[in-house]
């Protein structure tokens, strides 16, 4: 039962990420023409603003799925808006930790703070602590939230429910049947709570290193396979989150049945959380010292994931829209351009992770081109969509909006152009995370000056959304039922 | 054709691909369409798309997979050997190994054509060590890791002066970095 507390708290967040989302878009448009040497930035302000924008756009988007998976829950389980309030207060706190620590204390180690560069300080001494105490509460709290979640879902369906064993069965239906989207969201869970704990392992190492003056000093090594495990599967999982969504949402505002659990959408989604924990490794494949098998596990494990997506989700997609009846509307049309997005940024992917093509896309601008393909024109997308779901219920209308026609064709132009401004980068070996470019790689300028105005465009959809959005999130404070 | 202009061509053809399925599977759902399950047999076009897909990629492995680097020229033995270690924020190379507290930097020059090992280490943080070409093209990399030794070997096909750029970001000067040698 979704209750008026839980619509404000919703409300809450959707007003908090998008703002927080418009100031990242604008760090980000900065860092482009930053490179494009059309502003003039200290390097290490540009890298504060690099390790601030990462963090930002990463942990908001994992909150948004959170938070809408929190928001559907209530639909099949007794939730606790106890529980949700309780996150959102601490996400904030620790949100305002880490930007104080980059923004004022000019903590620069990128989002993905690779030991040891995080205790080489060259910024104020309070920024290393503040920036990884900041990281340990979110992932403190995020933790108690999914576990909390977990637990609730367990309460309705055991464990082998929860995970849709019964379905496993080709020939018999079962007695109780578990939506996907509780499947999709408890293995998603069940990942992200993996992910947090090795988060919390990973601090624990950095804090023991930090406050025992070289009394303990770690394995670069193991801290890198650490780090990557959580950052890759972060972001994998936040991306699931929204496809739980997906699966919730998108039949009941097309007028099209509900999707239903089948044998192969639960070994499907069962395989994924296998793969999405092993692929990680492909974020070390130009660390020879790591043991080829790991290599050779991230190539495959990355190759493997895209089978249950592609041949569960993106068909079940297409089968919903192919030659049917679709009442469109702003909230199917998110859903729909977002799956594009998320495939076409999974193709970069894949090329990325075949480790012989790695050996010249790592670490060059191919890498923020894949990922912020299936992020800016993937999952952002799919939380957009629910936003736009929920704001109806906010106000209780069922009357979606229609996606207006200029404002697809800003989206679309302002975000592939983004994108591609990159790609183009990445194949002409243009590295990623440099302030500027040095002369002999300066075609990495002009794309950089095209993508930042190409984002801008982007940029100017995101305001029209939050324009509207704001409308009805707001309503929910003023409601009194 | 060189890799990078390979997988660019590859990317572009295929996301143009997925665009137009995308486009015509949203044409094809017009509200003129009658409202009954249009696509026969789901099940056994899952079963289709899964052996194609399965297929396509089990084959761009079995290929790609020898061409890794940790398979390439790991039978022949270096013609040369050069050390190189990584500080911030500049690169040291060596004809023999560098030493933590002394500073050293050599000229360096490596043959064409024949085997060369580089045995890349840091200092401090991680680095990234890679190698471009007289065309600024990325030709092969590897990581500088503090406590530990990459070793990448490569054969340079063409002489001339290369070019080394750090490529794990490692600081505010992690731009500046760079270095070269000579093929000769
Ligand atoms: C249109 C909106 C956006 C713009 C203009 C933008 C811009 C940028 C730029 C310029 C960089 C640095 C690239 C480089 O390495 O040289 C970057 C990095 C990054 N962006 Fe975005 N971005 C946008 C949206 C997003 C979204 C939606 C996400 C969601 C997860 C995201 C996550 C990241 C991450 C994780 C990094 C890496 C930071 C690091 O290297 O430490 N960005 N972005
Ligand atoms: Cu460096
Ligand atoms: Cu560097």
């Amino acid at each position: 039962m979704t209750t008026l507390s839980l619509k404000k708290t919703t409300s809450a967040w959707i007003i908090t990420i998008l703002v927080l989302f418009i100031i990242a878009i604008s760090f980000g448009i900065t860092m482009r023409f930053n490179q494009g040497r059309d502003i003039n930035l200290n390097p290490d302000t540009f890298y504060s603003i690099m390790t601030v924008h990462g963090v930002t756009m990463i942990g908001i988007w994992s909150c948004a799925g959170m938070m809408a998976v929190n928001y559907l829950l209530s639909r099949y389980v007794k939730t606790s808006v106890k529980l949700n309030v309780f996150a959102y207060a601490f996400t904030v706190v620790g949100v305002l930790m880490i930007w104080a620590s980059t923004l004022i204390g000019k903590f620069h180690a990128g989002w993905t703070f690779l030991y040891p560069l995080p205790f080489r300080v060259a910024w104020a001494k309070w920024g290393t602590p503040l920036f990884l105490w900041g990281l340990t509460l979110l992932a403190v709290v995020w933790l108690v939230w999914a576990i909390g979640m977990v637990a609730q879902i367990l309460r309705n369906y055991s464990l082998s429910e929860s995970l849709a064993f019964q379905h496993l069965s080709r020939t018999k239906t079962p007695a109780k049947e578990t939506p996907p989207f509780i499947l999709i969201s408890f293995v998603s869970l069940i990942g992200i709570i993996i992910c947090l704990v090795t988060a919390a392992i990973l601090m624990a190492l950095l804090f023991a290193e930090y406050y025992s003056n070289g009394g303990f000093v770690n394995d670069p090594l193991l801290v890198k396979n650490l780090t990557y495990f959580f950052g890759h599967t972060i972001a994998n999982e936040a991306l699931y989150l929204g496809l739980a969504t997906l699966y919730e949402i998108m039949p009941e505002v097309s007028g099209r049945p509900k999707f239903k659990t089948t044998w192969y959408v639960a070994l499907g989604w069962q395989l994924s959380l296998f793969f999405i924990l092993t692929a990680f490794f492909h974020h070390l494949y130009m660390d020879f010292v790591q043991p080829i098998s790991f290599q050779i596990i991230g190539q495959m494990a990355s190759y493997l994931a895209s089978i249950p997506s592609a041949v569960v989700t993106v068909l079940s997609v297409i089968f919903l829209v192919f030659g049917n009846k679709i009442k469109w509307n702003i909230v199917n049309g998110l859903f729909f351009l977002g799956v594009t997005g998320w495939i076409i940024g999974g193709i970069g992917a894949l090329i990325d992770a075949t480790i012989s093509n790695n050996i010249v896309l790592h670490n060059t601008l191919w890498v923020p081109a894949h990922f912020h393909t299936y992020n800016a024109m993937g999952n952002v997308l799919f939380s957009l969509a629910f936003f736009f779901w929920v704001g109806n219920e906010f106000v209780d209308s069922k009357d979606y909006s229609k996606f207006n026609k200029l404002l697809l064709a800003l989206l679309i132009i302002g975000g592939f152009g983004f994108v591609i401004m990159f790609y183009i980068g990445g194949a002409n070996s243009i590295p990623r995370r440099y302030s500027v470019y040095p002369k002999e790689l300066n075609l990495g300028d002009i794309l950089a000056t095209l993508g930042g105005a190409f984002a801008s465009v982007y940029l100017l959809a995101i305001l029209w959304i939050f324009i509207d959005l704001m409308k009805k999130c707001i309503k929910v404070f003023s409601s009194a039922r | 054709m060189k890799v990078q202009l390979f997988v660019l061509i590859l990317f572009f053809s295929s996301a143009s691909v997925i665009a137009l399925i995308a486009y015509y599977v949203f044409r094809s759902s017009q509200p003129t369409t009658t409202n009954k399950e249009s696509v026969k047999d789901p099940i056994k076009k899952r079963g289709i798309f899964l052996f194609i897909w399965f297929f396509i990629l089990a084959v761009i492995f079995s290929v790609t997979l020898p061409k890794s680097p940790y398979y390439i020229f790991t039978d022949e033995t270096p013609n040369q050997v050069v050390y190189v270690a990584a500080r911030q924020f500049f690169f040291m190379l060596a004809n023999e190994p560098i030493e933590p507290n002394v500073p050293k930097m050599e000229k360096i020059e490596v043959p064409v054509n024949k085997t060369v090992e580089f045995r890349v280490t840091s200092f401090d943080v991680n680095h990234g060590f890679a190698i471009y070409n007289e065309r600024s093209e990325l030709v092969t990399q590897t990581q500088a890791m503090p406590g530990y030794v990459n070793k990448l070997r490569w054969k340079f096909k063409e002489p001339g002066n290369y070019k080394i750029f750090c490529l794990e970001y490692c600081g505010a000067g992690h731009q500046l970095m760079q270095s070269s040698f000579v093929v000769k």
